[in-house]
């Protein structure tokens, strides 16, 4: 089998050729390897690459599999995880080199969901430093590129995750999403990234950027690899304050193509706010798509929606200062600056502040479940505006040029505040070959309804077959 | 504590007293960012919050 087609074939349809043994681990490991080798000097999507653990990891699992000791549908599949997951015996350098020779004792708790399920690991993949910032910025481990043009950003935080998975890098990669980061790059290099509902992934042994924020979870080329991914990293953690108690579905019968009856609701905010035309179109046409499918689409409002850059910004730059303000006195000085001076930016909110941003989260969050009791879904764009150019400070969103930072979570904070699961799915490209994210977010813990209908979409175009040039 | 506005003589008396220093130009450029964070804090004191008790995280199932 041509090597390219293995690196890009989806989790789902490899673990088939894996279980049947029409292809090893060894070949699947070797073809990313290949792929890695050609595109990382144009990507830089890792931090750590483990070429020679992830082929002794191949050899294991092909000789596994041979012995009838199959292990289910990411066995031998190659597995990109975001430098701030900690991997025991393996560096974790949250993107900056004050943690270049962090090598923590052991898994987190999805590494290790991984581990058990038989996945390989390819590698640590690259990201904004701390995980603070929107756009894939990195002078420690070098900048992240986008695989559709690579003078343009890949979204952050988890850029590498981004481009890995799109350019045929990796099978499977994950993220972290605190005011986007799992969302930005998926829409901006044109994969899936599911945001799960707070408490559903472990964050357990991830490095915190917000507490009450973040959000781990999957980014992929399918959504059926996003429910692959999702069967093995969901569930309860006691290691995880935060972990929710909830029966854990199989996420792949959502996939039955069918969104009849589904009613989804279209936020007249979301378009009252500064959003590119190329965008605005590929977003509607996709949402009438969804209506020619069956499903019922009707205006609602969400008026909160426009209080959500304030209220997020304060009560993450208030719990990211807290986080890290000791390495701030220690080490601020060997801080990329942009993330030394968001983390000393948070030095200024007062305590009274924060509080009254979290009752505003509180007003926002029963703004949003008082919405999704009239629908099943809010759809609209993830990004306002196709990928920036690299380190641009500003962009043109429509007839507005905003901020790059305000613009890349415009529409993705809201679902951090409230915790509902959120995904950026691929519904287009502008006319210059960048792609075009379409965001569906469902009630808590309802992460079927989510997938269906983004699945039965993906299958109803052909956006996630289009591979980047390179 | 925030006033709805912020001088740089106020800046700099607070980062002062926070312990936050730098060059002239990062000093600038905080404190931009810090303007933005006090932009935030009216808009949110612009809402109407009465009765809704801070929603310190959400919180998820437990049983």
């Amino acid at each position: 089998m041509d090597t390219l087609e293995i690196c890009y074939m989806s989790a789902g349809d490899l673990s088939k050729l894996v279980k049947n043994k029409e292809v090893s681990p060894v070949e699947i490991i070797d073809a990313h390897l290949a792929r890695i080798e050609a595109t990382e000097p144009v990507l830089n999507s890792f931090i750590t690459l483990l070429a020679e653990e992830s082929r002794t990891a191949a050899r294991q699992a092909e000789k596994d599999i041979q012995a009838g000791r199959y292990k289910g549908p990411l066995h031998g599949i190659p597995v990109g995880l975001k430098d701030l997951y900690n991997t025991g015996g393996v560096r974790t350098t949250s993107g900056s080199k004050i943690f270049d020779t962090f090598i923590p004792e052991e898994d987190c708790t999805v590494a290790a969901k991984f581990q058990q399920a038989g996945a390989i690991l390819l590698g640590k993949l690259n990201m904004h430093q701390f995980a603070y910032g929107p756009t894939g910025e990195n002078p420690d481990y070098g900048h992240m590129h986008n695989p559709w043009n690579p003078e343009m950003v890949t979204g952050g935080s988890s850029g590498g995750s981004g481009s890995a998975a799109a350019a045929g890098q990796c099978t499977i990669t994950t993220g972290s999403d605190t005011g986007g980061s799992i969302r930005i790059p998926a829409a901006l290099c044109g994969i899936v990234g599911l945001k799960p509902t707070y408490g559903l992934v472990s964050r357990w042994g991830l490095t915190a950027l917000s507490w009450s924020l973040d959000h781990p979870g999957p980014m992929v080329r399918t959504v059926e690899d996003a429910a692959i991914t999702m069967n093995i990293i969901a569930g309860y953690d006691p290691k995880d304050v935060a972990s929710a108690k909830v029966d854990i579905p199989d996420y792949t019968t959502a996939l039955t193509g069918d969104v009849r009856g589904l009613r989804i609701g279209m936020p007249k905010e979301y378009f009252e706010a500064p959003l590119d035309p190329q965008v605005r179109k590929a977003v509607l046409d996709a949402v009438s798509m969804l209506e020619s499918m069956g499903a019922e689409v009707k205006e609602v409002s969400f008026p909160m929606f426009n209080q959500s850059q304030a209220i997020s910004s304060t009560v993450l730059m208030a719990e990211a200062t807290a986080y890290h303000r000791d390495l701030l006195e220690k080490d601020g000085y060997q801080l990329y600056e942009p993330v030394r001076q968001r983390l000393e930016a948070g030095l200024f909110i007062s305590a009274a502040d924060y509080i009254r941003a979290q009752q505003a989260r509180a007003l926002l969050d029963q703004e949003g479940r008082r919405l999704l009791d009239d629908v099943d879904l809010l759809a609209g764009p993830t990004e306002p505006v196709t990928a920036p150019k690299l380190l641009a400070p500003r962009v043109l969103a429509g007839e507005q040029e905003i901020g790059v930072v305000g613009a890349l979570t415009q529409y993705t904070r809201p679902y951090n505040i409230n915790g509902f699961p959120a995904i950026s799915i691929p519904c287009g490209f502008s006319d210059t070959g960048l792609p075009i994210g379409l965001q569906l977010a469902g009630k808590p813990f309802d992460e079927l309804t989510v997938l269906r209908a983004a699945h039965a979409y993906e299958q109803a175009t052909d956006w996630h077959t289009r591979r980047p040039p390179l | 504590m925030a006033s709805e506005q912020l001088s740089r003589e106020e800046f700099d008396l607070l980062a002062k007293l926070l312990d936050v220093d730098g060059e002239p130009a990062y000093l600038d450029e905080l404190y931009s960012q810090v303007r933005g964070v006090y932009i935030s804090a009216k808009n949110i004191r612009e809402i109407d919050v009465s009765g809704a008790e801070p929603d310190m995280a959400f919180i998820p199932p437990t049983d």
